[in-house]
């Protein structure tokens, strides 16, 4: 008997320890200064260490900025800030979106809309680009942090001004090959991912299209669909592209460009850093402007750019808006541009002609031209499919012989299919 | 005979390599593992394992919080596993035998795909980020292998004992309390083991019913970590916590070999 | 009347786990219940049924489901039959042996799909490593789509032919030894042995580790998404991670239910498939051995 007890003693001490641990575990997370938690990918959370620093050291004892660093792939960031949105009782105050999330989050009833919070002047700061993939049916719910804008890359030394149109772009990369200056013309992001989409967005509105209207329409068989796929396709049958850019991402493009066989390349601004360092063997050599576009047509240029958003559930909104106010001010964003590069979103440092911003390998110029051009993708919160989907059949032209305006067809009647399945009237 | 001790190193290999790779990868340093014919110096090191002990939050709260899952959805698992098993083999036999087909099919049915149901009942009763909460969808997944498992060692038992015991009128509970549950104890413990094994291993449910960081259980944690980068991965110290994640379960291979060997081939024979 | 009372709690539970789950699947799959709709679920008239007829990403991963599938269950049998036959024998540290052969499966899926992934790493690998002695060229193993499916397989096989090795090593172990003393007075020959007395007496392991095995695989999750996450180009993702990223990531439970529902289709089917196969089989053979 006495035996039998002790074991059933045993069993009753494991679960007592278990509720008492999990209690235990539960009750760290009460501590007196008012804790600001933001989730942040990796990259941004170590580039911002020292601002954070520098604020908890000067409100000890008020507010605290806690990081949480987030993985490195994106998606995975995302992944973490969904799981734990969904099931409610989410520890974060804050997150730093990525533009294509916003629309799902706000849809999904999970942010706080910041119009209220926002000064006017403060909004009337930021450049025209920035003030964009913040809103959510005329509602704001994302204050930017970084503008990242599709940009060419040109040769300086092969070429005295970069190309306008299309058809030039064509022209001088044939011209360049056959005289042997470079081993490619133009190299991009021709993969069947995320990138495809980019390419595609600037290339679509630099023939006077459009992907979906604004009223959520698809309009991926219009003519002007039509020819900048048309145009992707020749890019590589006319041997203006390798072959082999129906497999790039952003760094293999860089890759071949940073070599010097490539005579332009697309990408975003973080490869101008890399281009500067010493042992990019075309430095001091390459150009930056906006994707070509057609006569008369405005360039695009895709906007990729991270912002702070504030949870509905966050028991600190006010305070969590003082903290986005410090880690976007002029001198975070002065810092953060000369460190590591990223785009400001504030329109007086462009303006401000700041000495110290200059000197350093100055694009500020481009950034401020192509962030005045740039244009979000689909703001829908089914982006991720639609986007997929684009990809798919935007491969396929690219690497097989399909008709293109069949391709294009499918992939507008699948997004149509989609959106209606997702509930979208 | 030389050939069959031939047959048994490749075996061997076969299971064992790829961990020894991840044991090989802890203790090297970074340098040693993109030039592994460096010199002797600067070759090993216990670097990566102080790192991960280290981390914030520390690796062993993974391991508490499996172990603790693991205890409690056992214990749930076989609180209600053992009165079912007792009670299939007294209903009407054709009840039984299509209950049994039914508790088959369950423990055979690839559980992932319930993912998204346990997320929204998880949803709806706020179940989420319990410890305690997330061994009822674990007790519930196990509970058909277990029942069966359990009601083929209760089958086992010789009749004429229970007989005995209701002459003497000692009532049913007493009688499953005292006498049978003291019978089926290998039963019990090898499908304990199982259960255990299986809550200890667990991923799709736990990576959606946990988003807290210091409660997730060791292999969403590990998961995580994988996620954590694509570019450069500091596989170091990621071998490192596949390995201390593994000595656990090594241990409890090693100690209960002969329960879960005997659990699974009981349940395959009379399955 | 008690005994039903024993059992009726386990039922429930069982039943809100297992049987819940495939009414709810099939109502939600004729509703939308996405970000846009608020995740409520508001009728949708089959629209998520057309979506998945045209959705190439799914019947891609369909058809990468039933590859991974078929080809891990089919090594994986061989494999454990020969596992189990060296295990069967009589030899020292047997105990120890087996233990260690069953590590693989009790070790956690995450784990050891972390360590697949350098092992499987360009160019720091072992495998890669061993590529470079005789060739410049690296395989990407990894980061090739036509050759990231077969590192995958190649994981599973490795985590579960230790389960199926344990069954069919309790087959064998069922089989009286006489059998085959007989058997070699009359012939001799220990191939034909193998063919005529041990895989006819370990049918019924290899029917119930077949079924369940390919059930399984079916079901293949954990290992993809931390392996390769489904990549490169979606080439490894299953239908599971892609039911998966359609609720968690995409935030849209409906047409995640309606992929979930239509595998449980796809799922019986093939196991009603491999049954009758599995069946004809055994008729053929036993009709040979007459």
């Amino acid at each position: 008997m006495i035996v039998k007890n002790m074991r059933r003693n045993i069993y009753i001490f494991i679960v007592i320890i278990s509720i008492l641990s999990t209690g235990f575990v539960r009750s760290l997370n009460l501590k007196s200064p008012e804790i600001i938690n933001i989730l942040m990918p990796a990259p941004f959370a170590e580039s911002t260490e020292n601002l954070v620093e520098t604020f908890n050291k000067e409100n000890q004892g008020k507010v605290k900025i806690k990081i949480t660093k987030g993985p490195r792939e994106t998606e995975s960031v995302s992944d973490l800030a969904i799981s734990s949105l969904l099931l409610g009782n989410s520890p974060f105050d804050i997150l730093l979106i990525d533009v294509t999330w916003l629309p799902k989050y706000a849809a999904a009833n999970w942010l706080t809309p910041l119009d209220e919070l926002i000064k006017r002047e403060d909004w009337d700061s930021l450049a025209t680009g920035a003030k964009l993939g913040n809103t959510y049916k005329e509602k704001i719910y994302r204050w930017p942090f970084t503008a990242d804008m599709g940009l060419l890359y040109w040769r300086k030394d092969l070429m005295k001004t970069p190309p306008k149109t299309p058809a030039e772009l064509i022209a001088i990369s044939k011209k360049l090959k056959e005289n042997h200056s470079v081993k490619y013309g133009y190299v991009w992001q021709g993969r069947q991912y995320e990138g495809l989409s980019c390419v595609f967005l600037e290339v679509i509105n630099g023939f006077g299209g459009n992907w979906l209207s604004e009223s959520n329409d698809v309009q991926l068989t219009s003519k002007e669909a039509l020819n900048a796929a048309k145009w992707l396709r020749e890019l590589i049958t006319s041997g203006a592209s390798p072959a082999s850019v129906t497999n790039f991402s952003e760094n293999e493009a860089l890759q071949i460009f940073q070599a010097g066989d490539a005579a332009f390349m697309r990408n975003w601004p973080y490869a101008w850093a890399e281009l500067q360092k010493e042992e990019s063997s075309i430095k001091g050599k390459v150009g930056v402007t906006t994707m070509v576009s057609e006569k008369n047509v405005q360039p695009t240029s895709t906007l990729g750019s991270w912002g702070f958003s504030i949870l509905k559930q966050s028991k600190h909104k006010e305070l969590a808006y003082e903290v986005i106010n410090y880690l976007t001010s002029k001198d975070a964003q002065k810092e953060l541009y000369l460190q590591y590069g990223y785009t400001p979103t504030m329109q007086q440092i462009y303006k401000d002609n700041d000495k110290e911003l200059i000197n350093s390998a100055n694009i500020l110029n481009e950034l401020s031209n192509a962030l005045s051009i740039a244009k979000p993708r689909p703001e829908t919160p089914l982006y991720a499919q639609i986007s997929d989907v684009l990809q798919r059949q935007l491969s396929s032209i690219l690497t097989t012989d399909k008709p293109i305006h069949e391709a294009l067809e499918i992939a507008n009647d699948k997004t149509k299919i989609i959106l209606k399945s997702a509930g979208n009237i | 005979m030389k050939k069959n001790y031939l047959l048994i190193t490749a075996l061997l290999m076969w299971s064992l390599a790829p961990f020894l790779w991840q044991v090989y990868t802890s203790f090297s340093t970074p340098e040693a593992l993109i030039n592994p014919l460096l010199k002797v110096g600067n070759r090993w090191t216990l670097e990566n394992y102080i790192q991960v002990i280290n981390s914030e939050p520390p690796f062993w709260r993974y391991l508490i919080n499996s172990t603790i899952v693991g205890i409690n959805a056992t214990l749930i698992t076989l609180i209600l596993a053992i009165p079912s098993a007792y009670a299939i083999n007294k209903v009407k036999n054709k009840i039984a035998q299509s209950l049994k087909v039914l508790l088959l099919l369950a423990s055979l049915f690839p559980y992932v795909l319930l993912f998204l149901s346990l997320l929204e009942i998880a949803r709806k009763f706020n179940l989420g980020n319990s410890l305690i909460t997330l061994s009822i969808p674990y007790a519930a997944l196990s509970l058909p292998l277990a029942i069966l498992l359990l009601s083929s060692a209760f089958k086992d038992l010789p009749k004429d004992l229970e007989e005995a015991a209701i002459i003497e009128g000692i009532g049913m509970f007493q009688r499953i309390r005292w006498i049978l549950i003291p019978l089926i104890a290998p039963a019990t413990a090898s499908t304990g083991i199982i259960v255990f094994l299986f809550t200890w291993n667990e991923y799709p449910i736990a990576l959606t019913w946990i988003s807290n960081i210091d409660l997730i259980t060791l292999p969403v944690a590990i998961a995580r970590i994988a996620g954590s980068s694509v570019y450069s991965i500091p596989y170091g110290a990621f071998a490192a916590a596949t390995v201390l994640g593994a000595i656990p379960l090594m241990l409890i291979v090693l100690l209960f070999q002969k329960q879960i060997i005997s659990g699974l081939t009981q349940g395959a024979i009379k399955g | 009347m008690i005994y039903a009372l024993l059992i009726l709690p386990a039922l429930v539970l069982i039943f809100i786990v297992f049987g819940f789950p495939i009414i709810r699947y099939f109502w939600l799959s004729i509703h939308a219940s996405s970000v846009l709709t608020g995740l409520t679920a508001t009728p949708n008239y089959g629209a998520n049924w057309i979506r998945l007829l045209n959705d190439d990403r799914f019947w891609l991963d369909t058809i990468q489901t039933i590859r991974f599938t078929m080809c891990s269950v089919l090594i994986e049998i061989v494999l454990a039959i020969v596992f189990a036959l060296i295990l069967n024998q009589n030899f020292r540290g047997r105990g120890l042996v087996r233990s260690l052969s069953i590590l693989p499966w009790a070790l956690p899926t995450t784990i050891m799909a972390l360590g697949w992934r350098w092992i499987f790493n360009t160019p720091y690998g072992p495998i890669e490593r061993i590529v470079s002695i005789f060739s410049t060229n690296s395989i990407n193993i990894l980061s090739n789509p036509n050759i990231a499916w077969i590192a995958t397989v190649f994981a599973d096989i490795w985590k579960t032919t230790p389960f199926i090795t344990l069954i069919i090593l309790a087959g064998l172990q069922t089989i009286p030894t006489d059998l085959y003393e007989a058997f070699k007075l009359e012939s001799g020959d220990k191939l034909k042995s193998f063919f005529n007395i041990t895989l006819p007496l370990l049918q019924p392991y290899l029917i119930i580790s077949i079924i369940f095995r390919l059930a399984q695989a079916f079901g293949v999750f954990d290992l993809i998404q931390v392996l390769t996450l489904g990549g490169p180009a979606g080439s490894t993702e299953s239908i599971g991670l892609y039911a998966y990223l359609n609720a968690m990531r995409f935030l849209d439970f409906g047409y995640s239910a309606t992929i979930i529902f239509f595998s449980f289709i796809l799922l019986s089917l093939f196991c009603i498939l491999a049954w009758l196969l599995i069946n004809k089989i055994r008729d053929k053979y036993q009709r040979n051995m007459l």
